[in-house]
């Protein structure tokens, strides 16, 4: 069905899912780091905006065009971000963990707001999908028409690219390695009587949610057309651990539907009302007070106790 | 005053053909097809969807607010005649301009896509119009921004507008416009301090004053620059630098809530009697947010469009009716956000009439685009004119002293200090070369001053 | 070098909010554990209710009475909290950390939406209040008054704070509900009473914060968020959960900021997050912290 969207739904449709699948891509990136090693980050904003920037300075600068390049560079950017972030932030856990992310992710954020010569300040830096090729230039959006063919390629690309990250990220989550994280999630003590170098296993999962995040925010910047200091501001970071609660972070398919469906709340809210913060910070609460296991969870478990 | 400066102000006032005090505007422009001309041609009655986003929270709703009331009174006047072309009732749907630039972009492409929009108006940030006309001209949605006026716009986002219309001044002309009143009023000022709030709009403001003051009065120089971060509310450790820099003239940019804020506070520290301070939006919020405790003698500026005050009841009737409707319809003075709303609904109106007598039926969006470019408009502010090549609207730019007078709640302007400037004095003329075709300034205005105003005398 | 007196007045002035607000934030967490991300919405709802009272008796009553607004506008947001915290705080101190800080978040939401909800989006303002008590003439230059009155409050309430929490009966079960909790219930100790109270008391010192400010200020939409990160990177320096941190944080972030503005501006908002993540890095629960 997933394959047959844009046929179906049209072009407004197909973007807001697009939009949402590059989210989802974010919310598992963050997800390795909370539901599974149990660190809550208040700051992958960080990763969603290196992402986004690379793309746009690329293209300003070097004169890139091709998405794969695009990708390939992003991607190298936000790992070395996070390995950087990673060394300081990994020693800290819970409270200090979150506050330490959050303060960091703010330095940047006044990076991006203060160097505006570089990063184009509040006004941010444009990336038309008219100078974007997909697939090494074999397929290009020229011409006055080009949105909606451009809405329908993309959906393809970025679906592909997040089923392969959900591939991805299912194998390293049930791999050794993942497991190793939910043990230290559940008993740092144990795990580290048992030899476990407690400091690595974090290091390495902050780089890989890093990457994911990142990989996020270069798939999502293209459909936005523009990218700003805003994308790195910490109630960013707030929405993505939204994501994870929303849908659930014990479960793996939680953030993911918890992103989708965020997008489309959100979305809806600003149309509907002029109070949509009250709206969205209502239905927090409620999610937080009646469904801490997340929607998904709370359907898991609902299936549980009906079986 | 003493003879010499009255000599300066003379000459300033040649050099841009610009008039001083109350004696406004000469004749009135083309007129407007306020007769009533039948449509011709079969005009369906479903209503036209028009989106329109703003500022309806945080400090910026002083300008939103504002925005939205002019709009919806053009919006309720227009329906009250039977709509467009006496058929077609307008209907709008309004987003919050607050929620963010990613959050317009994607309410923007909902109104068009789910909504069927047929015209998009509204956006008061610069940061937001840049963000919002690619996007249009990508839905080939018909737009009228109604502020968010960052030269930016059409010197870089989008070059060659097609369907993206802006109908009030372009930014730089609200530096310049400073820069030329506080040159009439203040011709001796030389130390020059800057209170800016930190984005792309402050940048503008600082450039093109500097520069343009610069060519105006010699030896012109900064001797303190202050960069708060938009919507800062304590702005004491500002003040304080400021007057240990003793300036002679303070030029700030910041406005809305942040405006408010500041003034109070400099009141505080005695800042208004150690210098003379301009601005380019003190009075850009609606008229009752500045209190009677606003000093007097402040070049209070409206972003070089629209003061309630001028053109003069007695000489220019279309502001007298305007004021008088909107203050019966809102029970407030209406700001010039509410004459940009309320004209571009109005343009539209016109665009459509004019296309309609020419092709009959409903015009599609070639044929509005088409009566659009080129169009003028009796407005409540004066004559306004839609440059066909960059789609930018262009009316004669105003400011003034603000006073308190009897018979209002708020500051108004002193009417003898008004500087109301033909625009083609100081903004770049048509063709002009955009930023990156053979100069790398900020914008063409600015290159333009650069290359073509004379130096100032030295005294 | 007068700027120089008027720029330290400056600082301190700022730092007393900054420590009324700290110091709130820290009670709450050092008793309950709870970092109360709504915090700098209580400190917006005080400027708002003070703003407001005192427009609203400014006819009536002569300005120096309208001080009294100051300790009503703390007051009401006291009793805010001490309806808040039962109904949405209290059911989640079993819950696992994060919860506490989404539900907070929603909190800040809802509290932003309800200040725009019941009084608008103009600006309030009480400078009557400050324009009362006049200016007085440092190195030539005026000052107003009223800054330096505050500042006094900051120092009476810190005293009083200090006073309270190591000197009251009161002072000494809040403290050993903080040190251990299921030891203070042992001990007989209404850990729900001392829950409340010490919510209340954080909120009457955010709410006190804001009310102290808006005369010389303005009560703006989105004054509560922009003053959180401040507030977050004051108890980061001076350690969570600690009063004499909240003071010194205080002070070290006014002072850093003034100085950043009248030198360097731009990095006055990288220089403090930079701080901040400094102090966290080297000694991660602040200089006064005691919870690792």
């Amino acid at each position: 069905m997933l394959l047959a969207f844009p046929a179906l739904a049209g072009t407004y449709h197909t973007q807001l899912l697009t939009y949402g699948l590059t989210l989802a891509i974010a919310a598992l990136g963050f997800n390795l780091l909370l539901g599974y090693t149990g660190l809550l980050s208040f700051g992958h904003s960080a990763f969603l905006g290196a992402g986004a920037y690379s793309v746009a300075l690329m293209m300003r600068y070097l004169g890139v065009s091709s998405m794969e390049l695009f990708i390939l560079g992003g991607v190298v950017c936000s790992a070395a971000l996070a390995a950087l972030l990673g060394v300081v932030c990994v020693r800290h856990t819970r409270i200090f963990f979150a506050i330490l992310t959050l303060a960091l992710s703010q330095v940047l954020w006044t990076l991006a707001y203060k160097f505006f010569w570089i990063t184009g300040g509040t006004d941010g830096l444009r990336v038309p999908f008219s100078q974007l090729s997909l697939l090494g230039g074999l397929v290009r959006f020229p011409g006055a028409d080009a949105f909606p063919k451009f809405i329908t390629s993309y959906y393809y690309y970025v679906l592909a690219l997040f089923c392969v990250c959900t591939v991805l990220m299912w194998l390293i989550v049930h791999s050794p390695f993942g497991k190793t994280l939910q043990a230290i999630r559940d008993n740092e003590t144990r795990a580290r009587f048992l030899g476990v170098r407690i400091w690595r296993y974090r290091w390495y999962a902050f780089l890989v949610s890093g990457i994911f995040t990142g990989l996020a925010g270069i798939l999502w910047v293209p459909l936005n057309g523009l990218v700003t200091p805003d994308v790195l501001y910490w109630p960013q970071s707030g929405k993505i651990v939204f994501f994870a609660v929303l849908g659930g972070f014990r479960n793996f398919t939680g953030p993911i539907v918890g992103a989708v469906l965020f997008n489309y709340l959100e979305v809806y809210a600003v149309a509907v009302t002029q109070y949509w913060q009250i709206t969205l910070g209502v239905i927090l609460i409620v999610l937080v007070t009646f469904l801490p296991a997340g929607i998904v969870g709370s359907a898991v478990r609902l299936g549980a106790k009906l079986k | 005053m003493d003879k010499e400066m009255q000599e300066e102000r003379r000459g300033f006032l040649k050099q841009f053909g610009a008039t001083l005090g109350a004696a406004g505007l000469g004749a009135a422009g083309i007129g407007t097809a306020n007769a009533a001309v039948k449509p011709k041609g079969n005009i369906p009655d479903r209503p036209v969807k028009v989106g329109h986003i703003t500022f309806l929270t945080g400090p910026a709703e002083l300008l939103g607010g504002p925005g939205q009331r002019g709009h919806v009174l053009a919006q309720e006047e227009i329906n009250a005649q039977g709509g467009l072309l006496g058929k077609r009732k307008i209907e709008t749907i309004f987003a919050d301009e607050a929620a963010g630039t990613d959050a317009n972009v994607k309410e923007l492409r909902r109104m068009k896509l789910s909504e069927n929009i047929g015209l998009f108006t509204g956006v008061i940030s610069s940061g937001n119009t840049p963000a919002l006309g690619p996007v249009a001209e990508e839905l080939r949605l018909l737009t009228l921004f109604n502020d968010g006026c960052t030269d930016f716009l059409f010197d870089k986002a989008v070059p060659n507008p097609k369907y993206t219309f802006r109908v009030t001044n372009i930014q730089s002309a609200d530096g310049v416009t400073a820069a030329v009143g506080a040159a009439t009023h203040w011709p001796k000022v030389r130390r020059i301090a800057s209170l800016q709030p930190d984005y792309s709009y402050g940048r503008n403001v600082f450039e093109h004053f500097v520069l343009a003051l610069g060519k105006l009065l010699p030896g012109v120089e900064v001797v303190s620059e202050s960069w708060p971060k938009l919507g800062t509310t304590d702005f004491t450790s500002h003040i304080t630098k400021i007057l240990s820099t003793r300036p002679d003239l303070l030029i700030a940019g910041v406005w809305g809530g942040d405006y408010v804020a500041f003034y109070k506070q400099a009141l505080r520290y005695g800042l208004f009697d150690k210098m003379k301070v301009a601005t380019t939006l003190a009075f850009g919020g609606y008229p009752h947010a500045i209190g009677k405790d606003h000093p007097d003698g402040v070049l209070a500026g409206v972003h070089a469009n629209y003061h309630f005050l001028y053109p003069s009841a007695e000489r220019w009737p279309i502001n007298k009716s305007f004021v008088e409707r909107y203050y019966k319809r809102w029970k407030e003075y209406p700001s010039f956000e509410s004459d940009g709303a309320y004209v571009a609904l109005y343009l539209y109106k016109q665009a459509v009439e004019k296309a309609n007598q020419l092709v009959g039926g409903w015009p599609d969006d070639e044929a509005i685009i088409a009566m659009l470019e080129g169009a003028g408009i009796d407005s409540p502010a004066g004559y306004l004119y839609i440059r066909a090549d960059n789609h930018q609207g262009y009316k004669d730019a105003v400011t003034g002293l603000s006073k308190n007078l009897p018979g209002y709640d708020f500051p108004v302007w002193d009417p003898a200090s008004i500087v109301s400037i033909p625009i083609r004095s100081i903004t770049a003329p048509p063709n002009w070369p955009k930023p990156g075709q053979g100069h790398n300034e900020s914008t063409a205005a600015a290159d333009w001053i650069k290359k073509t105003w004379p130096a100032a005398k030295a005294a | 070098m007068e700027i120089v007196a008027l720029q330290v007045l400056n600082s301190l002035f700022y730092a007393a909010v900054l420590f009324l607000i700290a110091a709130g934030l820290s009670l709450i967490f050092g008793v309950m554990g709870i970092v109360n991300m709504a915090h700098g919405s209580f400190y917006a709802l005080g400027a708002y209710v003070t703003a407001w009272s005192v427009a609203a008796a400014g006819s009536v009553l002569p300005p120096a009475a309208l001080f009294i607004f100051l300790l009503l506008g703390a007051i009401a947001v006291a009793l805010v909290g001490l309806v808040i915290e039962p109904t949405l705080i209290r059911p989640f101190y079993r819950r696992p950390e994060e919860y506490q800080l989404l539900v907070t978040f929603g909190l800040l939401l809802v509290l932003e939406d309800v200040i725009r909800l019941v009084w608008g989006g103009t600006p309030l303002t009480a400078s009557g209040l400050v324009d009362s008590v006049g200016l007085i003439e440092i190195g030539g230059l005026p000052y107003p008054v009223y800054n330096v009155l505050m500042i006094g409050v900051g120092i009476i309430a810190a005293l009083g704070i200090w006073a309270f929490v190591y000197r009251s009966k009161f002072g000494v079960l809040l403290r050993a509900t903080a040190q251990d909790r299921r030891m203070a219930a042992a001990l007989g100790i209404d850990v729900g009473r001392i829950y409340i109270l010490a919510f209340g008391l954080g909120c009457f010192l955010a709410g006190l914060g804001g009310a102290i400010v808006v005369p010389s200020q303005a009560a703006v939409l989105g004054m509560g968020v922009e003053v959180l990160v401040m507030a977050f990177v004051v108890v980061v320096i001076g350690g969570l959960g600690s009063l004499e941190g909240a003071l010194v944080g205080a002070l070290i972030v006014s002072a850093l900021r003034t100085i950043t503005i009248q030198f360097w501006e731009e990095i006055e908002l990288a220089a403090l997050y930079l701080i901040a993540a400094i102090v966290l890095l080297i000694r991660p629960t602040g200089l006064f912290g005691r919870k690792a």
